[in-house]
């Protein structure tokens, strides 16, 4: 960092003056958190995870040069709406309000929700034990939504994070987690957490990515649905899936 | 026992460090920017010019009656839905212009306060010899306001630094999104935090030391 | 020649004075006593324009003002015609003893840094300072302080300088030597006005000796008559006082 470069930046901080975005047509800029092993995740600075793969799989296949933002998920949504990024490939799961809004590609992930404990807890069994319990979800995930939407959701005390919701209950902060199946599977199996998967999944989830919905970004999604029907029926999704998972995720 | 991995964080070091320039670049560059904005509002407050007045006051109300965050989040998301070319500022700019407005707010209020506690017989012996307005704020008022504002304002700039960790809601990686995301990679978020809160924790004790050095200066002349 | 003509001044409803008059040759040494509260710092400080007069003139060599429409042109130029000695010595507080007397020199008249402090060094010379000139004012005693104060007066080269009770804030130690070097310039024949309780400096140094009582001037002379033969019974009955305190 230079003095010329602190006076540069403070001068356009003052004026306001504009920089010119890369905003090229073929390059696809997609939004992830970085923050959601393992599908986005960095290690020793490098980003990595089965979203990562899949983004770039689909530019091979369309020619588009992938261009990846990281921001904290609070901030995704912002960014898409705002024209900063073009998808979100983030595990955005298709719920009625989101599809009002985005227009969405097929799904590329079929999953469920699924609740997680510290391990030896052997009060939660599953969802229907959720009641009088602390929660934890990522704050602006469709868990939350899921959550609310069961009969019994006033008894349950929902807790949003921005990150770290699988720290807080290995803690004890919170008494369970909700999200999906197979990144939790992966979380228990990976890391050194002491947590445990509570009974089985209770919703079935599709997730896909988000474009907006306008002509631009209808187009982008028609170009990147061919993409990944293409990866789907040459093997390629399934091999990314078998990669970080150790399974097909990517059919229902 | 979760043991501490020493050799994980030792390997993340060099990594998060290679993020600190951007947090230091960001907080230098608002710093500067601030300064400059706080001390015409001040100057603007303390003058009482007509109109610039009410609006200086304005400013400072809305920025600091509002949280940072719902500012960036306001004028990075919100306002470019309505105002399209204002897209094309980055994240990065974002965050300065953010911080800029942010603490300039505060900022002015402390300058104001220490222009108007300068003595009026200072304001006074140099308008005697002849000085005028701009001479005087310039050569009498502010360097004797600085060194009352130098403390508090030098406060400003670390809480600036630490605020810069909310650029990664705005999509840029600096020193805490690159945590952040190296910890959900590992899993290993004791380590990966208490490696950031060291950073920020030697940068900030850095400033300290030189903050002191900065006040031993402004205060020799008034050591009897 | 220094001339005021009718100047008056008010705050909100209350006059301080009206209509004063008083007209001083070059090089002449003029007194101002009376009680407290009669408007005679008010006045001085009108001299300099740090109050504004609500009317009258003001007159200091080639340059004659209408005081109460004066422009910014007009007020600085007043300013560096006179120069004024403030009760509390008010010092630049940032600045060495040496950087106070210059610092007018650089930034008003436009004197080069090292003309100023060869000047500077002359005048801290004069009021026997010399080996002071990078102590700052903190530092320095009320006495040493004042005598700056003077110091900076005498760098504006002004046609008059103006003492605001020079010596009362001062502790008895240090009122001497400041006095001494008023004196001092008193025999150079700088042109001077001063208020001032200090009778016997009055007696000594005055060319002339005026009296102010309610914001109005009440009699004036040499100080051999005002002090021996006061005219007005209200000069008799403050030199009464004054005396009886402190006789000369």
């Amino acid at each position: 960092m230079t003095l010329s470069q602190i006076a540069k930046h403070a001068l356009t901080g003052l004026a306001l003056s504009a920089v010119a975005v890369t905003a090229h047509a073929d390059t696809l800029r997609v939004g992830m958190s970085g923050g959601y092993y393992p599908f986005t995740f960095v290690e020793q600075d490098e980003l990595k995870g089965f979203e990562v793969d899949v983004m770039n799989a689909v530019g091979e296949q369309t020619g588009d040069e992938i261009e990846f933002v990281t921001a904290s998920f609070s901030g995704l949504a912002g960014m898409l709406d705002s024209g900063r990024i073009d998808t979100i490939a983030n595990q955005i799961t298709i719920t009625p309000e989101r599809k009002a809004k985005y227009a969405f590609t097929k799904p590329y992930v079929y999953d469920g929700a699924q609740v997680v404990v510290r391990k030896g807890n052997d009060d939660i069994q599953g969802v229907e034990d959720l009641k009088g319990k602390t929660v934890a979800v990522n704050l602006g995930s469709n868990y939350e939504q899921l959550l609310r939407e069961l009969p019994y959701a006033d008894e349950i005390d929902i807790k949003t994070y921005d990150s770290n919701i699988e720290q807080d209950v290995a803690l004890g902060r919170a008494d369970a987690f909700v999200m999906d199946r197979v990144s939790a599977t992966q979380v228990i199996k990976d890391k050194p957490l002491p947590l445990a998967l509570a009974g089985q999944p209770f919703s079935r989830i599709e997730n896909a990515l988000p474009f907006r919905d306008n002509e631009d970004g209808r187009a982008l999604r028609d170009r990147v649905d061919d993409a990944l029907a293409d990866l789907r029926e040459n093997g390629t999704l399934t091999q990314i899936s078998e990669k970080w998972f150790g399974t097909d995720i990517t059919t229902p | 026992m979760h043991v501490l991995d020493l050799d994980y964080m030792l390997g993340l070091l060099p990594i998060l460090l290679g993020y600190l320039p951007l947090t230091l670049e960001m907080a230098g560059a608002g710093m500067v920017a601030a300064l400059v904005l706080a001390c015409l509002l001040a100057v603007v407050r303390v003058q009482r010019m007509p109109g610039l007045n009410a609006l200086a006051m304005l400013f400072i109300s809305f920025f600091r009656g509002t949280p940072l965050l719902v500012q960036l989040f306001l004028f990075y998301y919100g306002l470019p839905q309505i105002l399209t070319f204002l897209v094309a500022i980055n994240g990065i700019t974002a965050t300065i212009l953010g911080l800029t407005l942010h603490f300039s707010a505060y900022m002015a209020e402390s300058i104001r306060a220490a222009i108007v506690g300068v003595d009026r017989s200072q304001t006074e012996a140099a308008l005697s010899i002849g000085m005028t307005q701009g001479q005087l704020m310039r050569r009498i008022v502010l360097p004797q306001a600085t060194r009352v504002a130098t403390p508090t304002l030098m406060n400003y700039f670390i809480d600036m630094i630490k605020a810069t960790s909310l650029a990664f809601t705005l999509g840029v990686t600096e020193l805490m999104g690159a945590t952040q995301k190296e910890a959900a990679g590992s899993f290993l978020y004791f380590e990966a935090f208490l490696l950031a809160a060291i950073i920020y924790w030697v940068v900030v004790e850095i400033l300290s030391w030189l903050q002191r050095r900065l006040e031993k200066r402004l205060n020799r002349a008034y050591q009897r | 020649m220094i001339a005021l003509n009718g100047i008056t001044k008010r705050f909100g409803a209350h006059t301080v004075f009206e209509n004063i008059d008083l007209t001083l040759e070059q090089g002449e040494i003029i007194v101002v006593i009376g009680p407290s509260g009669t408007g005679k710092s008010t006045l001085l400080r009108c001299i300099n324009y740090l109050e504004t007069p609500d009317a009258g003139r003001l007159t200091v060599g080639n340059l004659s003002l209408d005081a109460k429409h004066a422009t910014r042109r007009e007020i600085l130029a007043l300013r560096r015609r006179t120069a004024f000695v403030f009760q509390n010595y008010a010092l630049f507080s940032n600045k060495t003893a040496l950087d106070n007397i210059c610092e007018g020199m650089i930034v008003v008249d436009g004197l080069s840094k090292a003309e100023a402090h060869a000047r500077g060094r002359e005048i801290l010379e004069r009021i026997g300072l010399a080996d002071k000139a990078n102590a700052y004012p903190a530092s320095l005693s009320g006495g040493q302080q004042q005598r700056v104060g003077i110091g900076r007066a005498m760098a504006a080269k002004a046609e008059v300088i103006l003492f605001d009770e020079p010596t009362s804030a001062l502790d008895p130690e240090w009122v001497d030597e400041v006095l001494a070097l008023m004196k001092h310039l008193a025999l150079e024949r700088q042109t001077m006005i001063v208020v001032s309780h200090e009778m016997q400096f009055a007696r000594e140094v005055a060319d002339r000796v005026v009296f102010m009582d309610e914001g109005r001037i009440i009699e004036q002379g040499p100080p051999d008559e005002l002090f021996t033969n006061p005219q007005d019974e209200r000069t008799q009955r403050f030199l009464r006082k004054v005396l009886a305190n402190n006789p000369i």
